[in-house]
């Protein structure tokens, strides 16, 4: 593979790396999780930006539906997540909306094992594992076992992007919050169970800060001009696994109804 | 060049590590799934028309184009196109086939008879005619075969 050392990492190293780091997660599961007292300063790189490395999930039902929901079926109530209590959407959009929520339980991205997008992979009820150095924060999901890279190494988007599943992010520091901005995603994921969408036009801006060693907050604004009406902001905390030994395990959903060929039994057809 | 079967290819781990072995060799991955699965090599089609969307998206991208039929009625098809970075070695990129863009496409239709199709090749607005087809059992373009 050409190597090119410039500042815009091609979409060959972006996979390149992506795939090394996911077969290097698989080769060795257990990576230090570090769990710290609550009173302990930030935990620090070297830089003294704040290191976010660690295994994080949310508690929020979230994933369920963003906005505030009684129980159903298939979800428990919560508050929702969105200030305000309403995602701004178009009007026609609110009908591909109210679409999707009715058929959720065939159409959810998610229950066809799909990589699972921003924000949502960030809320969905699985472990996340940050690997986080100077130049950029790499996000393992359990879930899909996708690979999501946030770069903090003053890069610009690329010019001519791909649809990413995942976006392109490229992200700065505002003193101790790690300020993201998140583009050229596809329209292919939801935003969480209940049908709550975006298109590829979707412009993420994210905000993660400690609030202590052990807790994340979480902060987005979504904008979609094919989608939303105007822009509106979520916030979720995500807490560390502070269990022993706790991991990742891999949760790759898409070829489980092609298990039953694997490993190759070439006698027994 | 390393040649990894599509079967083998399905499973997540086998996969990982082949494309983590491609991409050490020089070598880029083409194939996801059998062409055979989703494709009909007893159907060809081709057609031109103007490009409405391209989702440039792993693991296949898709062209959607309007295609203006004899009767003057207006047909969108959806065309399955290669994997984003071997189009990318190929000079295709999102700009290339922006919306609005002349192409003309040789593929063959779906099986399931919607208007879904296979790109085997495209030819662009600035007259190159490029591979766009990545599955490694697809057949080669209609015309390719009938000038043979």
């Amino acid at each position: 593979m050409k190597t090119k050392l410039n500042n815009k990492p091609s979409w060959a190293h972006k996979v390149g790396f992506s795939l090394l780091l996911a077969a290097s997660v698989i080769a060795t599961p257990l990576v230090s999780n570090a769990v710290y007292a609550a009173d302990t300063k930030l935990p620090r790189l070297s830089n003294g930006h704040p290191d976010f490395s660690g295994i994080w999930q949310t508690t929020s039902a979230a994933d369920f539906d963003l906005e505030p929901h009684s129980n159903r079926k298939d979800a428990p109530p919560s508050a929702g997540i969105v200030e305000g209590g309403v995602i701004p959407y178009l009007p026609s959009a609110l009908e591909q909306k109210k679409k999707n929520f009715e058929n959720r339980a065939t159409d959810d991205p998610a229950l066809k094992g799909y990589t699972l997008g921003v924000p949502r992979g960030v809320y969905y009820p699985e472990p996340f594992q940050i690997f986080q150095r100077a130049r950029d924060l790499n996000i393992v999901q359990q879930f899909g076992h996708s690979v999501r890279t946030i770069h903090t190494n003053n890069t610009e988007h690329p010019e001519d992007a791909n649809d990413w599943w995942l976006g392109d992010s490229r992200a700065k520091w505002e003193g101790d919050t790690l300020v993201v901005d998140a583009i050229d995603f596809n329209d292919k994921t939801w935003l969480d169970h209940a049908g709550n969408f975006h298109s590829d036009a979707l412009h993420i801006t994210e905000r993660w800060k400690f609030l202590d060693p052990n807790t994340i907050e979480y902060k987005a604004t979504l904008e979609d001009p094919k989608v939303f009406s105007k822009p509106w902001n979520i916030s979720v905390i995500l807490h560390r696994h502070r269990e022993k030994n706790f991991q990742l395990i891999e949760d790759y959903r898409y070829t489980l109804d092609y298990d039953q060929y694997y490993p190759p039994k070439p006698d027994k057809k | 060049m390393l040649n990894v079967s599509s079967d083998l290819l399905k499973h997540p781990l086998l996969r990982v590590l082949a494309v983590s072995g491609l991409l050490a060799t020089s070598v880029s991955a083409s194939a996801h799934h059998a062409f055979s699965a989703e494709f009909d090599a007893s159907k060809p089609v081709e057609v031109k028309g103007v490009v409405t969307k391209f989702e440039l998206v792993n693991p296949h991208s898709w062209l959607y184009v309007d295609v203006t039929n004899a009767d003057g009625t207006v047909t969108n098809w959806g065309f399955e196109y290669g994997a984003p970075f071997n189009l990318k070695e190929k000079g295709i990129t999102k700009k290339t086939l922006a919306a609005g863009t002349e192409i003309k496409i040789n593929g063959y239709k779906a099986k399931n008879g919607q208007n879904f199709g296979y790109a085997v090749s495209s030819t662009l607005a600035d007259g190159r005619t490029v591979q766009t087809g990545g599955a490694q059992d697809a057949p080669a373009a209609p015309a390719e075969k009938a000038a043979k």
